[in-house]
């Protein structure tokens, strides 16, 4: 089954919350093995919804997969809960970082690696290895993770999914808020984990500038559906991209509604 | 003189002991407060259900003391066993509102069968602990201590120290930690929530239990226990809704006040104010520190 070259190959989903709200509309992927893919869009464009549809922490939002199919690494996603699917070495590190305020930071990583079977001295192993790419965490191991910076519990956030023993990394806007350095640590950092260790990524992000930097391949969601794909090189270099999402603008278009609405009124004026 | 401070210091130590008694039955409270964020409503009725399911092993099948708690122990590990399958999972993403009005239900459930089973008549339970003074601490500290008291004091730090334990040191711990903090993220991580449900249910049905054997022994077995066990809703409003040293501290304040104002001041109202002191006492918490002396503060990066 797994001879494909796409750990992830998301076809045609449409998603509904509360079996009322349509949150995707017609959303289809694919994240390459060992790639790092970025999925770009505004507030509310649908980009959480289909990194928690792939890591089914849907349904405890009262979400469903309505339509289409998802399939990882030769399994098809259907009726796994959540720690099934980090079984199956699939994490998503939550929009928000979401550190376990009260721990450690070393407890927050170590509480990582909960779903492996691991003792006492091949945990110590795994965070030897976990701190060597997150350097600043190794000074803070002792501190109250709450009491740590926005980009330190990033860190942690990253750090506590890779204990997990990932095969695929679900990052939701990982550098919000952040300041441009920090955005370019957390980026390294991923680009890091991505070359050295094997793990496949995908991506939701804002900053569409860095995210398609950093990434192989993106795709640009508006209101729950793909509207434009293509290598990272070729989208920063694409006019609508620079207008739409990079803000070298003119015109005051803001999305590509707008911009097939314009499309189609050129069409009519030509016919 | 030295006679009102000996006999100060009877009343402020038997009210200390008596408190460690509340400070099982919050401790129940508290662990489901730590992973579910709910006040367990049926914290009372698991009380009396575990009690009475152990003296009715005793006293109706003639089971031996120690394999009948341990039987009425391992019924309370499938009770947790239950809730969390019958109650808990079909709730997971329902609001917190939800859980407690049906821990309220579960509560109702619990009573029902306890009684059923085993009858509505008050039992004796005989654990060989008198409730009377211990003699060697009446000759030589001129104090009257109930040796029921200091055998409950024993059996909280016991139970303290075995929890503490579990939550620093287990794996299973961390991962109620965890839980507590942000069950979402746990989720996100692989951490299995009707595991961690699962087990706070069992061990807050052993604490029961327990809690159970010292107040039935002292007040007889009977369904007055549910109602006893709210006494742990000041103790939690003292000592903080998910802190077990505040539990224990809590219980340990509301143990002493209680008994000293109702020694000192309880005449000037007629007595009886044990019953009420506690709860005035938990206004002023609520008003002037309503996380309670020990209850996890919001913490805030600023």
């Amino acid at each position: 089954m797994s001879t494909s070259t796409n750990i992830l190959d998301i076809k045609n989903i449409e998603v509904t919350y509360d079996n009322v709200i349509l949150a995707l509309h017609d959303v289809s992927l694919k994240v390459p093995k060992g790639k790092v893919v970025a999925l770009l869009g505004a507030n509310g464009a649908g980009k959480s919804t289909t990194l928690k549809a792939v890591s089914t922490m849907l349904a405890s939002e009262r979400g469903k997969v309505t339509k289409g199919t998802i399939e990882y690494d030769g399994t098809l996603i259907e009726k796994q809960n959540p720690s099934q699917m980090v079984g199956l070495g699939m994490v998503q590190v939550l929009e928000g970082r979401r550190c376990f305020g009260h721990l450690t930071v070393e407890e927050n990583i170590i509480a990582g690696a909960y779903s492996r079977k691991l003792s006492k001295g091949d945990i110590n192993q795994e965070l030897e290895k976990i701190y060597t790419y997150f350097i600043r965490l190794k000074e803070r191991r002792k501190s109250q993770a709450a009491f740590t910076s926005g980009g330190e519990q990033q860190m942690i956030a990253v750090a506590r999914a890779m204990m997990a023993k990932p095969k695929m990394l679900l990052l939701d806007e990982p550098t919000m808020g952040l300041a441009p350095q920090l955005v370019a640590e957390i980026f390294n950092i991923v680009k890091e984990l991505n070359t050295k260790e094997g793990v496949s990524i995908l991506l939701a992000e804002q900053n569409t500038n860095v995210a398609l930097k950093n990434s192989d391949y993106g795709y640009i969601i508006e209101t729950g559906r793909v509207m434009l794909d293509g290598t990272a090189k070729s989208l920063l270099s694409n006019d609508q991209v620079k207008e739409l999402y990079l803000g070298i603008s003119k015109k005051g278009r803001k999305n590509f509604r707008d911009v097939l609405k314009e499309e189609s009124l050129t069409k009519k004026k030509i016919n | 003189m030295v006679e009102e401070l000996l006999f100060f210091m009877e009343v402020l130590v038997g009210g200390l002991l008596a408190g460690t008694m509340y400070s099982l039955v919050a401790l129940g409270f508290v662990l489901i407060f730590k992973a579910s964020a709910t006040f367990n409503f049926s914290q009372g009725a698991m009380v009396f259900f575990s009690v009475l399911a152990f003296c009715g092993f005793m006293q109706d099948f003639n089971i031996p003391f120690v394999l009948a708690f341990i039987l009425a122990a391992l019924l309370m590990v499938v009770v947790g066993l239950c809730t969390e399958r019958f109650v808990l999972r079909p709730l997971m993403n329902a609001s917190e509102d939800t859980v407690l009005m049906a821990t309220i239900g579960l509560g109702y459930v619990l009573e029902g069968l306890a009684q059923a089973a085993w009858g509505v008549e008050v039992r004796r339970l005989d654990l060989g602990i008198g409730d009377f003074p211990v003699p060697w601490i009446a000759d030589n500290l001129k104090l009257f201590i109930s040796a029921l008291d200091i055998t409950a004091g024993l059996v909280a730090a016991i139970m303290i120290i075995g929890l503490f334990l579990l939550f620093k040191y287990t794996k299973i711990g961390l991962g109620l930690r965890a839980v507590a903090d942000d069950a979402g993220a746990a989720s996100s991580i692989g951490i299995p929530l009707k595991h961690i449900m699962l087990l706070v249910w069992s061990a807050a049905g052993v604490v029961a239990l327990v809690a159970g054997c010292m107040w039935g022994a002292r007040a007889g077995v009977q369904f007055a226990l549910v109602d006893l066990a709210l006494k742990a809703l000041p103790v939690l409003i003292i000592g903080g809704f998910s802190s077990i040293p505040g539990a224990i501290i809590g219980g340990l304040i509301i143990g002493a006040v209680e008994k000293v104002l109702e020694v000192y001041i309880g005449p000037f109202f007629g007595g009886a104010i044990e019953g009420w002191a506690p709860y005035v006492l938990a206004i002023f918490f609520l008003l002037y520190r309503p996380e309670g002396l020990f209850g996890e503060k919001i913490i805030r990066r600023v």
